[in-house]
């Protein structure tokens, strides 16, 4: 018997550990504690186990490259720097969640434990380097959010989201498995550094089983990132789902398949990267150009923000086509920048919406600049940066993907990206000009601010502002992160 | 392996087969003279010598009613379940060691008809599988009462599956092998002394998984007018009732394996102790059939999962914490 | 053994499942057989039989069927880990610690929330 402590090496899953034990303490303080409203500072547990989390994989930034697990997970620059993404979008989602949960009386013990199980399984996808691993950490993921996106048991809208996602969810993670099986089968291991090997050895890279395989992974990858024509789902889920848990989903699931994707195709085998150049540049332009084209029509905010997300999906992965040290740096950053503008505007949603899914269309926003305008200079950051207009984060972050795309020779990608983003101005403005230049129907009902909320907005606002203006230590972190692959 | 061998395992089979036949057969003679004792009765008298002859005679009957498919009933399943009951019970009984090897014409000849090496985990498949035959037999009757018992004994048969695995864990740790042969090989002394807790747990969950009193609720003829099997008739149900009592001797069997010793004993020969022991738990079946009224259903659950469950994992955390300090 | 010992197990379920249908085709054969629209009616206490039993039961069943599944899953764990213990020692038994103390708080989690009630208090 070969097995040793040693070889296992908890610190390895350090992040995880404090999540899953802060979760299951959360349980049980659920279960202990009977006094409805002392249930409601439970969020405090989950946000203490993110913070410890948090500190625990700074600690792990900058170390020596360690494989754990017989080499199932791995802690390096590029993991830490997706675990640290994770859990910043795993707190926000918390806080942001604290009054929405309150107000609408939802059972607070499940709802926070699903969200920290749900960002375990995103930090675990960040870090394998087995396809197996994988796999697991996107059903840990996933099974949670099922649950969370129908957790408004009384909304119709709620109900049919979940059962939608979970189905569709099911059928790609069918995909997925089917794609491993297919590429074990080819090249005999599940290993990403193995399957890299074998492939090198044998020359397989034109085999049909390997070619397969390849395209059902990407396939159950392209359904998490919403790839256009894998996108269907993400309106009517977003739209459905409690509003934090929206954000959550657009911000996290998004980076966590990315993370995935980036260590198959950018680190472990790049080889299969470009052979599948044409076919990811192809879902790109489709991605961007159907997910604004279709936002540009929307009249409810959530929907909306779904198909900006589908577009931004399509930016993103401009990057991934453009690959090599400026791409794939670009994409982190790109993430990074999203994760906390896209919340933000979650943020401003969550505060303006009331009980029962009201509040959530666009003309439900008229005059809410002039009634609130910190509120309404707010919500205008976060859409001018995910329009893309200098100086905030937003524009950084297509500044260095579009440059990246140049660098790399892929001139009409970048073309039709930029008037892409022009395109979407339109309708993240649109927002704006609700809020301040429309008066309201009727008189509205003042949005009441919960302190977390308010801790949110800043934090958000912050860094959408401080990663416009100072782009450069940022950069600076994710190209040191993506520094293994090169 | 030649021919000859595929032959010795073929005898084997057969002969063990007509024994669990006659013992099944027999089970029930037994059973309802030792009832009929116990209630001051006599029980059988009439056919053969107190009435020996008796279960002979019902299974001639039996094969000469009339044999009933309700008119909207399933019919594929409604006739597979028996047979996957009855089926399962009997091949269970393959990887259970009767005794030691012995020499027949120069030739050792194990006394099981397979020898494998997760032969406990075999069981347990199996045990398992008469589940689906119970509850497809209440579904496909498309009768209310023998929905529900269908329904009780699959939520009862798989509750009780629990704590039952989980009760030999501490006797796989101890012998450190799935092996039958490997298992009563390493019983020194026996395990009931080393897992006392396992083995009442294991005892337990036997009686809820053969549906025998005090779990007979899937029946529980005064309710449900025999629960699961209410619609079937003839051979078709004498196949469920075979199935029963052959799992009785099957768990018996088991448990004398895993927890009296199997065949070890000393004097008699390896075969005799076995069947000592298997008839021994026999007798305590009927012997609590006697005494125990039926449990309530919320009782049973209760039980089940609140009680044998976390006691049973208690007694793994005990003998591996036991193992660990004593070595 | 190896696989070799399996070619018994073969022949005894070929043996078991032959007898099944032997029995059954033989009792189809011999019993005579007369039937009647209300003879071939489900029972229920004599009377015609009321609606259909293909009808919606109690949850409570599902949740059993579901919680048995986890649990199974935690023992079907245990089975290689029990054989080999002898072998991983104390770090062997650290290990199953954790493992079953988590699904322990998840069985503690179902059992105040009320999943194992039947009577009165069910949810």
């Amino acid at each position: 018997m070969g097995i040793e402590a040693g070889t296992v090496m908890l610190g390895i899953i350090g992040p995880e550990v404090v999540l899953v034990v802060a979760a299951l303490g959360l349980m049980v303080a659920d279960i202990i504690i009977k006094d409805e409203r002392e249930r409601q500072f439970l969020v405090w547990i989950g946000v203490a186990g993110i913070l410890g989390s948090l500190a625990v994989s700074a600690s792990l930034w900058g170390r020596e490259v360690a494989y754990g697990f017989y080499g199932m997970v791995v802690v390096d620059n590029f993991s830490t720097f997706f675990t640290l993404l994770f859990l910043v979008a795993g707190g926000l989602t918390l806080l942001m969640s604290h009054r929405y949960v309150q107000e609408r009386k939802l059972s607070p013990g499940e709802y926070y434990t699903l969200t920290l199980f749900a960002t375990c399984g995103m930090v675990l996808m960040g870090k394998s380097t087995d396809l197996i691993m994988i796999f697991l950490g996107l059903e840990v993921l996933s099974v949670s959010l099922y649950v969370l996106v129908g957790y408004v048991r009384g909304s119709d809208k709620g109900v049919e989201a979940s059962l939608k996602y979970f189905l569709l969810g099911a059928f790609s993670s069918g995909f997925l498995l089917y794609g491993i099986a297919l590429l074990y089968g080819a090249t005999g291991s599940t290993r990403l550094a193995e399957i890299g090997a074998a492939i090198a050895q044998k020359g397989l890279l034109g085999e049909p089983m390997l070619l397969a395989g390849m395209g059902l992974l990407l396939t159950g990858f392209g359904f998490k990132i919403a790839m256009v024509p894998f996108h269907m789902w993400a309106p009517d889920v977003y739209e459905g789902a409690p509003s934090p848990i929206t954000g959550f989903m657009s911000v996290g699931v998004k980076a966590a398949a990315f993370a995935a994707l980036l260590r198959v195709f950018a680190g472990s085998l790049p080889g299969l990267g470009i052979q599948w150049k044409e076919v990811l540049w192809l879902g790109s332009i489709l991605t961007m150009t159907l997910g604004n084209v279709t936002a540009l029509m929307q009249t409810n905010i959530k929907r909306m923000l779904a198909y900006s997300s589908i577009a931004h999906a399509g930016y993103i992965l401009i990057g991934v086509v453009a690959g090599g040290e400026t791409g794939t740096t670009a994409v982190l950053y790109y993430l990074l920048v999203y994760t906390l503008m896209n919340l933000g505007a979650f943020a401003v949603v969550v505060a303006i919406e009331q009980k029962d899914e009201k509040r959530l269309e666009l003309l439900d926003y008229a005059g809410m600049g002039t009634r609130h305008p910190a509120l309404g200079a707010a919500m205008a950051v976060f859409m001018f940066s995910l329009a893309g207009i200098p100086p905030l984060s937003g524009f950084m972050g297509k500044f260095y993907i579009f440059s990246a795309a140049v660098k790399e020779g892929y001139l009409g990608l970048t073309i039709i990206g930029v008037l892409n983003s022009l395109v979407s101005v339109y309708y993240y403005l649109r927002v704006t000009v609700m809020m301040f230049m429309k008066e309201p129907e009727a008189e509205i009902t003042p949005v009441l601010f919960h302190p977390s909320l308010v801790v949110v907005l800043i934090i958000a606002l912050f860094f959408t502002l401080q990663m416009g203006l100072f782009p450069s230590t940022y950069l600076h972190i994710a190209r040191e992160s993506i520094k293994i692959f090169l | 392996m030649g021919l000859v061998e595929i032959g010795i395992v073929l005898i084997k089979a057969v002969v063990v087969f007509a024994c669990m036949l006659l013992c099944v057969a027999y089970l029930t003679w037994l059973e309802r003279k030792v009832l009929g004792h116990m209630q001051v009765r006599c029980g059988p008298l009439r056919v053969g010598w107190h009435g020996l002859l008796q279960p002979i005679a019902d299974g001639i009957k039996l094969l000469f009613k009339e044999d009933i498919v309700v008119s909207s009933a399933n019919t594929f399943i409604y006739i597979l379940s028996p047979m996957i009951v009855t089926g399962a019970a009997f091949a269970a009984i393959a990887v259970v060691p009767f005794g030691d090897q012995i020499e027949i014409l120069g030739k050792k000849i194990a006394l099981n008809i397979a020898d494998v090496d997760i032969g406990v985990l075999y069981i347990f498949a199996l045990s398992s599988l008469s589940v689906y035959g119970i509850t497809l037999a209440g579904w496909s009757s498309n009768s209310k009462y023998a929905l529900l018992g269908g329904l009780r004994s699959a939520a009862q048969m798989i509750s009780y599956e629990l704590p039952m695995g989980l009760s030999i864990i501490g006797v796989l740790m101890l012998s450190g092998s799935l092996r039958p042969v490997d298992i009563v090989e390493s019983q020194d002394v026996w395990y009931i002394v080393k897992q006392p807790i396992g083995f009442l747990i294991f005892l337990i969950c036997g009686f809820a998984e053969c549906n025998r009193n005090p779990f007979d609720l899937p029946e529980a003829e005064n309710e449900l007018v025999a629960g699961f099997h209410v619609e079937y008739s003839s051979m078709k149900f004498a196949l469920f009732f075979m199935a029963e009592y052959a799992h009785m001797i099957v768990l018996s069997a088991l448990v004398a394996t895993l927890f009296l010793g199997g065949w070890r004993g000393p004097v008699l020969p390896g075969v005799v102790w076995f069947m000592l022991k298997v008839f021994a738990l026999l007798f305590f079946f009927v012997w609590v059939r006697a005494t125990y009224p039926r449990f309530r259903y919320d009782q049973l659950m209760k039980f089940g999962w609140k009680v044998l469950f976390p006691v049973s994992l208690l007694n793994i955390l005990v003998t591996g914490l036991g193992m660990v300090l004593w070595g | 053994m190896g696989i070799a010992g399996y070619t018994g197990i073969l022949i005894m379920v070929a043996v078991a499942a032959a007898f099944g249908g032997v029995v059954v085709l033989l009792s189809r054969l011999i019993g005579k057989r007369q039937e009647s629209r209300e003879k071939l009616m489900p029972y229920e206490c004599g009377i015609d039989p009321t609606g259909n039993a293909r009808r919606r039961f109690s949850i409570k069943f599902y949740i059993t069927a579901m919680l048995f599944i986890i649990f199974d899953i935690e023992a079907v764990f245990l089975y290689p880990w029990a054989v080999v213990y002898r072998s991983l020692k104390i770090f062997g038994f650290i290990e199953m610690v954790v493992f079953v103390g988590i699904l322990l708080i998840g069985f503690l989690y179902v059992w105040k929330k009320g999943a194992l009630e039947w009577g009165s208090k069910s949810i």
